[in-house]
């Protein structure tokens, strides 16, 4: 097991890696040079002092030495300072990590609770009007656009019926954004539980138990829930790294202040360390959420331990 | 989005019932969501729109800007220079203090313009404060800046926030957790990227601003959130949850309708968009094909059909309320809308229907430019010009502009609707004097206009030279000026706020509002 993770670990740090170089590469293939930027709306600055500017953020060295400068930084510990209004990398995400993460949380939670169940029904009334109506339902779920929903969800409960705040970063104003992206969530575990669990209730050894006669509810619990389930915790993990990108829109939509919306406008202000730290964050919490889910899995399924 | 305007539109009858169960702000706080945050608090840290609008709240600054755009005494009474313009001497009020009751004197600006030249971290906008070289506190009450060479653009400079006079008295944490002014707004708190807390600042003394009122602000605190969803923020208004916002522009005309919420366009922006060219290869190294362009553009017919009665034409390259803007003046020079003129000059140029002149479009997205860069595609079409539009944000646009003039290569034109904006003419010396902003139309000839608008202290002299710069940017269809303003200047306002206005280059002020009942 200590090998198991020991593997894991080392190839999320290599990825972890990898994605600094692509990050820095990326960032510089896209056109646009953040002093420029800086000074587009209001001017009145001479080429000569954006020439100042830059070479004072280090952006007039070359990609392969900004990024040897970059490294050199992180492995002490330092993400930098932003390009707008110079502030730590570090704080600055550090300061709206906890939103998105509690977002994504959240949502994950509304995802399963609704979605499992929902997949479970379906499975086991396979074929009968009510797996179809529930089936038609997850894939309306699944071709809603993020924007569509939240939109929607904030006009009828926020407009229509007051309940609930437009914007803002209280404990109310978390229920809108999690459920926009936990719902369209909850349809792809729907989906994703019904043909795993239609799978299991196939296998042999649950139709035997079955015949034996033990009761059905008990059968569901004991055989077909454990090992339906496993291709749903490997999904969660997956899933979570996109509830972290839906985050990006959702958070726009309802104005909660996570590392998502920051990343937009980092992006589209060109701020390479703020765009560069965010990447770096985003892809640890997703190398983390993978190797705890490839944990789970290994506690789940003993055989993945033993290989 | 039909079904969502039907909606909000549905739903704004709702709105007197709502509004106060869902209002979650104290009585006496104004509140104003935009839709994005400030870079600094620091002055010298930032250059962006949303940055100036709060810094004007926050500090005080030595000038101030009246109803039409020009400086008039604010912190300094009174003001005096040398002959040749190299010494100016601020005598300043008395008796102003500091957030934090320490007194803002002489000591305080010359600690502003050190900061801001200083060697380890210079402002961003030092190059507008001049060729500054001393600042002298000849008594706590007045300062001598000294200048290497005339530069007359400071004076205006001075009633800009980028100005913003920062209390000596700041230290760690100056632009995040701090930030210690004289203005009408004290800091409570920053939560980047969420929203900014100000208090009221009980001791404020308005000396020029524009505000009726001369002291305190009437309500105690101003909240300034941010949502970026512009249909979130009008969802927001029409909760209560805010009070003023800039609402979608596809709205606009509903809100109007439904008469709830009032709508504000800011006025004497200092915002110009226009027209510009790759010049450095054909076709529009050719003044010709420029003026093709010019002659066949109709701004006044686009924008009504795209902003309605938000934008006005602008006939020179500063716009309304920046120094030497003068309407009749340039209309002489700028191509009038003369479709036939156009075609003529294309035959010329050996271009028709069926040949007809390619060129790319590049519009800044957002703010509805994308639609009237359809409007202008169609009218380009109309006398035989090919535009394909290609629409960016604006970084990816300011680094393509500038590439596109670095290319002489190729005979397919690349034309934009750049927008900019400043307090000054001096704008011009920053996009066309040598070697230009973007690298662009240069010559010697309009350098050595552009030096002399700098140096002249004679006002009516300097407005005859930035005038005859207007005449050549415009006759060579350099800078072919279409409208006024072009972004974040339409706000609407809750039935419940009394006294808000705009007040010249985009400054919201909120000294003069009043919540009602």
């Amino acid at each position: 097991m200590w090998r198991f993770l020991g593997t894991r670990i080392a190839m999320g740090a290599f990825t972890i890696w990898i994605t600094t170089i692509l990050v820095t590469l990326l960032i510089h293939a896209v056109p646009g040079d953040p002093v420029q930027i800086m000074y587009a709306q209001s001017q009145g600055t001479t080429p000569e002092q954006i020439e100042e500017v830059r070479r004072s953020l280090g952006l007039d060295r070359s990609i392969p030495v900004q990024y040897l400068m970059y490294m050199e930084r992180l492995l002490q510990g330092d993400l930098g300072a932003t390009i707008r209004g110079g502030q730590p990398v570090l704080e600055v995400i550090l300061q709206r990590l906890p939103n998105t993460l509690l977002l994504a949380c959240a949502a994950m939670f509304i995802a399963i609770l609704i979605g499992v169940p929902i997949g479970f029904l379906a499975a086991y009334r396979e074929g009968t009007l009510t797996d179809i109506a529930l089936m038609i339902i997850a894939i309306a779920g699944i071709s809603m656009p993020h924007f569509w929903l939240g939109l929607m969800l904030l006009f009828f409960f926020a407009l229509e019926l007051g309940w609930l705040p437009v914007s803002g970063n209280g404990w109310l104003n978390l229920v809108l954004p999690a459920l926009t992206l936990g719902l369209s969530n909850a349809a792809i575990f729907a989906r994703l539980t019904r043909s795993s669990m239609i799978d299991v209730m196939s296998q042999d050894y649950v139709q035997t138990a079955f015949a034996k006669g033990l009761p059905k509810a008990l059968v569901l619990r004991r055989h077909v829930l454990r090992a339906g389930l496993l291709p749903v915790v490997t999904m969660m993990g997956l899933q979570f790294a996109f509830m972290m990108g839906g985050a990006i829109v959702v958070e726009n939509i309802f104005s909660w202040n996570g590392v998502g919306r920051m990343a937009v406008e980092a992006i589209f202000q060109r701020d390479y360390p703020l765009i560069q730290g965010f990447i770096l964050t985003f892809s640890v919490v997703v190398v983390f959420v993978a190797i705890v889910i490839d944990a789970l899995y290994a506690v789940l399924d003993p055989r993945i331990r033993r290989s | 989005m039909t079904f969502l305007h039907t909606n909000l539109r549905r739903m704004a009858g709702a709105t007197a019932l709502v509004a106060g169960f869902a209002s979650s702000a104290a009585a006496d706080d104004i509140i104003w969501a935009r839709y994005g945050d400030i870079d600094s608090l620091d002055p010298h840290r930032a250059t962006s729109t949303l940055s100036l609008q709060v810094w004007s709240l926050l500090y005080d600054t030595l000038l101030a800007t009246d109803a039409d755009g020009l400086p008039v005494p604010h912190f300094a009474k009174s003001w005096e220079s040398n002959a040749d313009g190299t010494e100016y001497t601020f005598s300043l009020q008395d008796g102003v203090m500091c957030h934090d009751g320490t007194p803002l004197d002489a000591n305080d600006v010359k600690y502003t313009i050190d900061t801001a030249f200083s060697e380890d971290a210079p402002s961003l906008t030092k190059g507008s404060w001049g060729p500054i070289t001393a600042s002298e506190v000849l008594d706590p009450l007045t300062i001598k800046l000294t200048l290497e060479t005339p530069f007359v653009a400071l004076i205006p400079f001075l009633a800009d926030s980028f100005s913003s006079i920062i209390c000596d008295s700041n230290g760690e944490g100056f632009g995040t957790t701090t930030a210690i002014g004289s203005g009408p707004w004290k800091l409570v708190s920053w939560t980047k990227g969420d929203r900014i807390v100000l208090e009221k600042n009980p001791d404020y003394r308005n000396f020029g601003k524009l505000a009726e009122n001369p002291g305190a602000p009437h309500e105690d605190g101003l909240i300034i959130t941010v949502v970026p969803e512009p249909q979130a923020r009008l969802a927001a208004l029409t909760t209560g949850e805010v009070h003023i916002a800039e609402p979608p522009f596809d709205d606009v005309p509903m809100i109007k309708d439904e008469g709830e919420l009032s709508i504000i366009v800011a006025e004497n922006t200092g915002q110009n968009v226009f027209w510009e060219f790759a010049v450095h290869r054909p076709p529009f190294n050719d003044v010709r094909a420029r003026l093709a362009v010019a002659h066949a553009t109709d701004a006044a017919t686009a924008i009504s059909l795209i902003y309605g009665d938000l934008s006005v034409p602008e006939n020179c390259p500063v716009s309304r309320g920046v120094f030497g803007n003068d309407q009749d003046f340039c209309a002489q020079y700028r191509p009038a809308y003369d479709p036939e003129k156009s075609k003529e000059l294309l035959a010329d140029l050996g271009y028709s229907m069926d040949n007809p002149l390619e060129t790319a479009l590049l519009v800044w997205t957002g703010g509805n430019r994308q639609k009237l860069g359809e409007v202008f595609q169609a009218q380009l079409a109309e006398v035989g010009i090919k535009a394909s539009i290609e629409i960016m944000d604006i970084g990816s646009l300011n680094a393509r502009v500038r590439q596109e003039n670095e290319n002489t290569e190729g005979t397919t034109g690349s034309m934009d609707m750049m927008t900019w904006s400043w307090y000054d003419p001096d704008i011009l010396y920053a996009l066309w004097h040598t070697p230009g902003a973007y690298r662009g139309y240069t010559s010697p000839e309009l350098d050595a206009l552009l030096d002399e608008t700098r140096v002249l202290t004679d006002p009516d002299a300097r407005k005859a030279k930035v005038q005859e710069v207007f005449k050549y940017l415009l006759e060579n269809a350099i800078h072919v000026p279409l409208y006024t303003p072009g972004w974040e200047w339409v706000f609407a306002v809750r039935p419940e706020v009394e006294g808000f206005f705009v007040a010249p280059f985009v400054y919201p002020n909120f000294s003069d509002v009043k919540l009602g009942g």
